[in-house]
């Protein structure tokens, strides 16, 4: 392993580094440790039993297959990114959202649910309207930080229309400017396993 | 072949369809050390989306409700014509190479005017791209077959498997028509180098910009279509290399039931080789694809006039 | 006996009937004579097409018409490879005629109606005529009847444009037919009364040299009129202009007929041709088909691409006869029976897409008034029908399966391949060269067709003619739809049709049924079309079943900003990746010009780019023989110096140069 590293290391001699790499990737790979987060830290403490959902989310989620392959479309209502920074992280091999089922889709009409970040501004609330007209109905709207749920430290401000449900029903709210992954995931798992 | 062997492995295949692109996918997960979905997670993921609406723009017109239908039914018609299960020929001849290569092209074409209707510069911009690719891989895949052709004196695919397994070490210019069968695989699905299947940024996208206006089911038929010609395509490529085993005319029991065990088998090779390779390379540039293709061009060719080249 | 002359009268009243309906219509501009004119040229003709198949249903080999008692007592016979002509002729003349009932009505203020119809009626008699005559003098004359009657077609619209394109094809079609003289005179020792039988026995005794310049000539004729690379020159610009019913003929029936010409002396007159001739064939065949098909892609009007298409399928047509030929000189009997079939079968299934494609063009451009593919777009929702047809017919011309073309290209591919291990080490390169060269272009085929189709009818209206565009008439969609219908059935019937085509060469090659059988055997058409069109009602049976019938009309997904037509892809944006990767062959050049809006800040402007298509057959060859004329007739001008003396001069000298001669 030491002798694999120390040619990694040696960038001089660039065919050999790149086979050596490949080698030495695909061993940490299949051999290596995984770094997943396991399933029970997103499981629902009891006593905490997150937001309750409505009797629509409810059923919507019953109808969609029982919430076991969702589709999640991102929209920026006008966050100020750090809510998409920590949806970038869902992704990744510690959060890893793709083995509860979910993923992002590249379009609105793939998506089975759309996770709103930020106060509506006046400038992308037709985006929000529009995306949401757009998707496929019965379609689950997931309010993702403070700034989307209530209006955050921009509640009345001149230039923002209000929180997500000012603008479109809203059915799962994710508190937190801006909530961790873990809390992402945890709101909505809870939401879907809660159906299930 | 006979009908009960062609129904056969139409089903089959058919049902196989979705698992395939589900185990590509989590072996893709494993390799960038997540734990990724089950690989049965596909078939939700139809089920779902049969049950939603379907959203359709009003800039559309008869093309976009027409396009999954026929896009599917290329794939579907590849998938029961072709020898995947089965070594008897299709009737008819259907399972001609250049019947192969055209039935594909004509798929492609429908994606393409099903992207390019609703109007929307996305749709155009993945239109273009994918018209570019099917347009030159056609040329490409006609020679690469004809180069088997050639060797086995079969112009229908059954026949080519007779080259095809241990055979292959007989000649050696097969090998190179391989290769360019296998970048031929790689640009008719639209996977690494030529496109990321797992993109979310409209620039870089070629076959998820085309369907990016469809929901529901129309969704689903052409998800649908793009994993049943993955699969047809691996199970094809494995069968040239191992032609064992494939029950023929006379179905017994056994040899389908180990067929198909083999078939199975053959899909989780083929994607794990699909998945170190897509985690071992990156994309390319679409306006490097002239060279992608144009190599694969040459290749396919340098197999062919080495397959005229008698050994002895 | 009964029969052949039901068959010989029917073909007579054809004729004469496609003449008079001229005649009736130059009787007056009011709409009826136009509607009888024209109703006389489309039962005329389908008297024609019954005629004809019952002559191929008779089996008789040639049928003696009538022979003229004036005009140099031509005789006029109709044998199979003519007879195939003829049918083609008469089939897409029918519908044509068809068409224009309703479709010239629509351009009462641009066009003389009477003019038009006289001359599109002379131009059908002389394609007609030119296919059964049997001697040089008349079949020139013919000829001649249909390239006039043609040049004054392509300048109906009496627009600055059209009259420069028609008199850049005239220069073109006289060239050629004064090279087609030459050719036959050399075979016939200077007499153009000889009879092409005649020709056809003296012709052996000729030496080889005089045998290959005289088919040199005659490629050169016929080739220009086939719009053969870089003979072609006149095609995309004189197609376009004319009516587009006549671009139908022009492009469906006249390139043929040259191709008729062509096969007539290579497979009748001339003796057996050295290798390499048929090597010329196929090298400019390819060429034409490359150029063709890049072009097609790249370009932006709507017929012109069509006429491009036109370049691209007449080249791949003589790519099969030349192989044919070169097959047929080395002793591969069989690949050059299937390849002459595979051309001749590709030319009739041209005539069918191709003008059915002009026709749907024609339709189009009355609707939205333009031909840019730019200014189109939107039309598949305006138009179902139309369009459906349109789609059907560019599917085809994309030799796509079940369409007949598919069948004919997939015959000859399958010919190469079979003749591939076979063949010695020379033929397995030329054979290799061929099968890319075909597959490549049918694959960049794809690609035109497509665009052609997308760009045109899909999307949003991208001009305010365009979103007013409605769905035309029965009588306008009727002829088109049925053209879609005669494609699919020549894809279906494809076996039996290359099967029945291979016989019409009788006389030269021996009838190759066995192996023909080989060949197309293998693959069933009918089985093709069957799994298929099975396979279509089983999708969508399984969708109504599990699907969710739910559907909701909404806007175009636009990520919060409103989509537009500007924002759309157009032609140029969409043919860009070829354009780029075949830039070393297209020379396009990228003007991009920007205006500034503010005076003092430069940053602040108008950008606009503009691509520029230019003929690199312009530039080279084109470009130099102009500069080698202009440069001869300066030195020619300095004999005219207006010193009489000098004059008397030369007058002495061509006397003593005539003299030395004539001694």
């Amino acid at each position: 392993m030491s002798a694999i590293s120390q040619t990694c290391t040696d960038l001089e001699d660039g065919a050999r580094y790149e086979r050596v790499y490949l080698l030495s990737l695909w061993q940490r790979l299949f051999f290596g440790a995984r770094v997943t987060m396991p399933r029970s830290a997103f499981a629902v403490k009891p006593g905490d039993d997150g937001e309750a959902i409505g009797m629509e989310v409810r059923r919507v989620i019953r109808k969609l297959y029982k919430g076991r392959a969702l589709q999640i479309r991102a929209v920026d209502g006008g966050s100020t990114n750090a809510e998409e920074s920590e949806l970038t992280m869902l992704g990744n091999a510690y959060y890893d959202i793709e083995r509860f089922g979910l993923s992002f889709a590249a379009s609105p009409r793939h998506a089975d649910m759309l996770f709103v970040t930020g106060p509506v501004t006046r400038n992308l609330e037709a985006a929000v309207r529009s995306a949401y007209e757009s998707a496929p109905h019965p379609c689950i709207v997931v309010a993702v930080g403070d700034g989307a749920c209530t209006g955050g430290i921009w509640k009345d401000s001149y230039a923002v229309v209000g929180p997500v449900d000012a603008v479109i029903p809203v059915h799962i709210r994710i508190p937190g400017d801006p909530p961790t992954p873990t809390d992402i995931l945890r709101g909505i798992l809870h939401a879907l396993r809660s159906t299930a | 072949m006979s009908l009960s062997a062609f129904l056969i492995q139409g089903i089959v295949v058919l049902l196989l369809a979705p698992f395939s692109t589900g185990c590509a996918r989590l072996f893709k997960a494993r390799l960038q050390g997540r734990s990724g979905a089950s690989p049965f997670l596909p078939y939700v993921r139809f089920a779902t989306l049969l049950r939603k609406e379907m959203v359709i723009a009003n800039t559309t017109s008869w093309v976009f409700h027409v396009t999954p239908i026929v896009v599917v039914s290329t794939s579907v018609f590849a998938a029961t014509s072709l020898p995947l299960l089965s070594d008897a020929g299709a009737p008819g001849g259907l399972d001609n190479f250049i019947v192969f290569s055209a039935i594909l092209a004509l798929g492609s074409v429908f994606l393409v005017l099903g992207g390019l209707d609703p109007g929307t510069a996305f749709g155009g911009m993945g239109s273009s791209r994918e018209m570019t690719l099917a347009s030159l891989v056609e040329p490409a895949m006609i020679t690469t077959f004809a180069a088997f052709a050639v060797v086995s004196g079969h112009s229908d695919i059954s026949g080519m498997l007779n080259v095809g397994g241990a055979a292959l070490l007989q000649y050696p210019s097969l090998i190179i028509s391989l290769v360019a069968l296998g970048l031929c695989t790689l640009a008719e699905n639209a996977r690494y180098p030529v496109d990321n299947p797992a993109t979310h940024l409209e620039l870089t996208m070629v076959h998820e910009a085309m369907i990016l206006e469809y929901s529901g089911a129309s969704l689903a038929l052409l998800e649908y279509a793009s994993s049943l010609r993955l699969t047809v395509f691996s199970l094809l490529i494995a069968n040239i290399v191992v032609p064992l085993p494939l029950f023929s005319a006379a179905l017994s029991l056994p040899s389908v039931s180990v067929t198909i065990a083999a078939a199975i088998v053959k899909l989780v090779v083929a994607m794990l080789l699909l998945a170190i390779l897509e985690s071992s390379i990156p994309k390319m540039r679409f306006y490097r694809m002239q060279e992608y293709l144009s190599v694969t061009y040459f290749i396919a060719l340098a197999g062919l006039v080495f397959s005229l080249i008698p050994l002895s | 006996m009964m029969q052949d002359l039901l068959v010989s009268r029917g073909i007579i009243f054809c004729i004469v009937g496609t003449l008079l309906s001229g005649i009736v219509g130059l009787g007056g501009s009011t709409s009826f004579w136009h509607r009888a004119s024209q109703a006389l040229l489309v039962l005329s003709n389908v008297i024609g097409i019954l005629a004809a198949v019952s002559f191929f249903s008779s089996g008789a080999d040639t049928l003696p018409l009538f022979r003229l008692p004036f005009l140099f007592h031509t005789t006029f016979v109709l044998d199979k490879l003519s007879g195939l002509f003829f049918l083609m002729t008469t089939t897409v003349t029918s519908l044509v005629g068809l068409f224009a009932l309703r479709y010239v009505e629509g351009y009462r203020e641009s066009y003389n109606i009477r003019a038009l119809d006289m001359t599109a009626a002379l131009f059908i008699f002389g394609m007609q005529t030119v296919l059964l005559t049997t001697n040089i003098a008349a079949f020139m004359l013919c000829w001649e009847v249909m390239s006039v009657a043609s040049f004054f077609l392509v300048m109906t619209d009496r627009e600055e444009a059209s009259m420069k394109a028609a008199f850049l094809y005239l220069t073109m079609t006289q060239l050629g037919a004064s090279a087609l003289i030459a050719g036959f005179f050399l075979l016939s020792h200077g007499s153009g009364l000889v009879d092409f039988a005649t020709i056809a026995s003296t012709a052996r005794m000729l030496p080889a040299s005089t045998i290959v310049f005289a088919f040199a000539l005659l490629f050169f004729g016929f080739g220009s009129k086939a719009g053969l690379v870089p003979f072609h020159l006149w095609l995309p610009e004189a197609h376009p202009r004319a009516p587009s019913h006549i671009s139908a003929l022009m492009s469906g029936i006249m390139l043929k007929i040259a191709l008729y010409g062509f096969l007539r002396v290579v497979l009748f007159l001339l003796p057996p041709l050295p290798a390499a001739a048929g090597l010329v064939v196929l090298t400019i065949g390819l060429l034409s088909g490359l150029f063709g098909v890049l072009h097609a892609v790249v370009d932006r009007d709507i017929k012109r691409t069509l006429a491009f298409s036109s370049i691209e399928n007449l080249g791949l047509i003589f790519a099969m006869i030349g192989l044919g030929m070169y097959a047929n000189s080395i002793g591969l009997d069989a690949l050059a029976g299937i390849a002459v079939a595979a051309a001749l079968f590709h030319s009739a299934n041209h005539a069918l897409f191709k003008s059915g494609l002009f026709l749907c063009a024609g339709a189009i451009v009355q609707e939205t008034h333009t031909h840019r593919l730019e200014a189109m777009g939107g039309l598949a929702k305006a138009m179902p029908l139309l369009t459906g047809a349109f789609c059907l017919l560019a599917l085809a011309a994309s030799a796509l399966p079940p369409f007949g073309t598919f069948f004919g290209e997939w015959t000859f591919l399958e010919a190469i391949i079979g003749a591939l291990p076979k063949s010695p080490l020379p033929t397995k390169g030329i054979l290799l060269i061929t099968l890319s060269g075909v597959v490549l272009v049918s694959g960049l085929a794809i690609f035109a067709m497509v665009k052609l189709f997308a760009i045109a009818s899909l999307g949003l209206p991208r001009s305010v003619a365009a979103s007013h565009a409605k769905e035309p008439t029965v009588w306008i969609n009727a002829p088109i739809l049925i053209f879609v219908a005669l494609s699919l059935l020549a894809g279906i019937s494809s076996s039996y049709m290359l099967h029945a085509l291979s016989p019409a060469l009788i006389g030269f090659l021996p009838a190759r049924a066995s192996s023909m059988t080989v060949a197309t055997g293998r693959l069933s058409p009918p089985a093709l079309f069957l799994l298929l069109l099975i396979v279509l009602v089983l999708t969508v049976m399984v969708t109504r079943l599990c699907g969710n019938r739910l559907r909701r009309s909404s806007h175009v997904w636009d990520c919060g900003q409103p989509v537009d037509a500007s924002m759309e892809y157009t032609a140029t944006a969409f043919s860009s990746p070829i354009r780029f990767f075949f830039r070393f062959l297209l020379h396009h050049r990228k003007t991009v010009t920007s205006v500034p809006l503010v005076a003092n800040n430069p940053w602040i402007a108008k950008h606009s780019m503009s691509v520029n298509a230019d003929s690199v057959w312009f530039d080279t060859l084109y470009g130099w023989i102009a500069s080698l004329l202009l440069w001869l007739s300066t030195q020619a001008k300095r004999l005219q110096n207006g010193i009489i003396q000098f004059y008397l001069l030369l007058i002495f000298l061509t006397l003593v140069l005539s003299l030395l001669v004539a001694v």
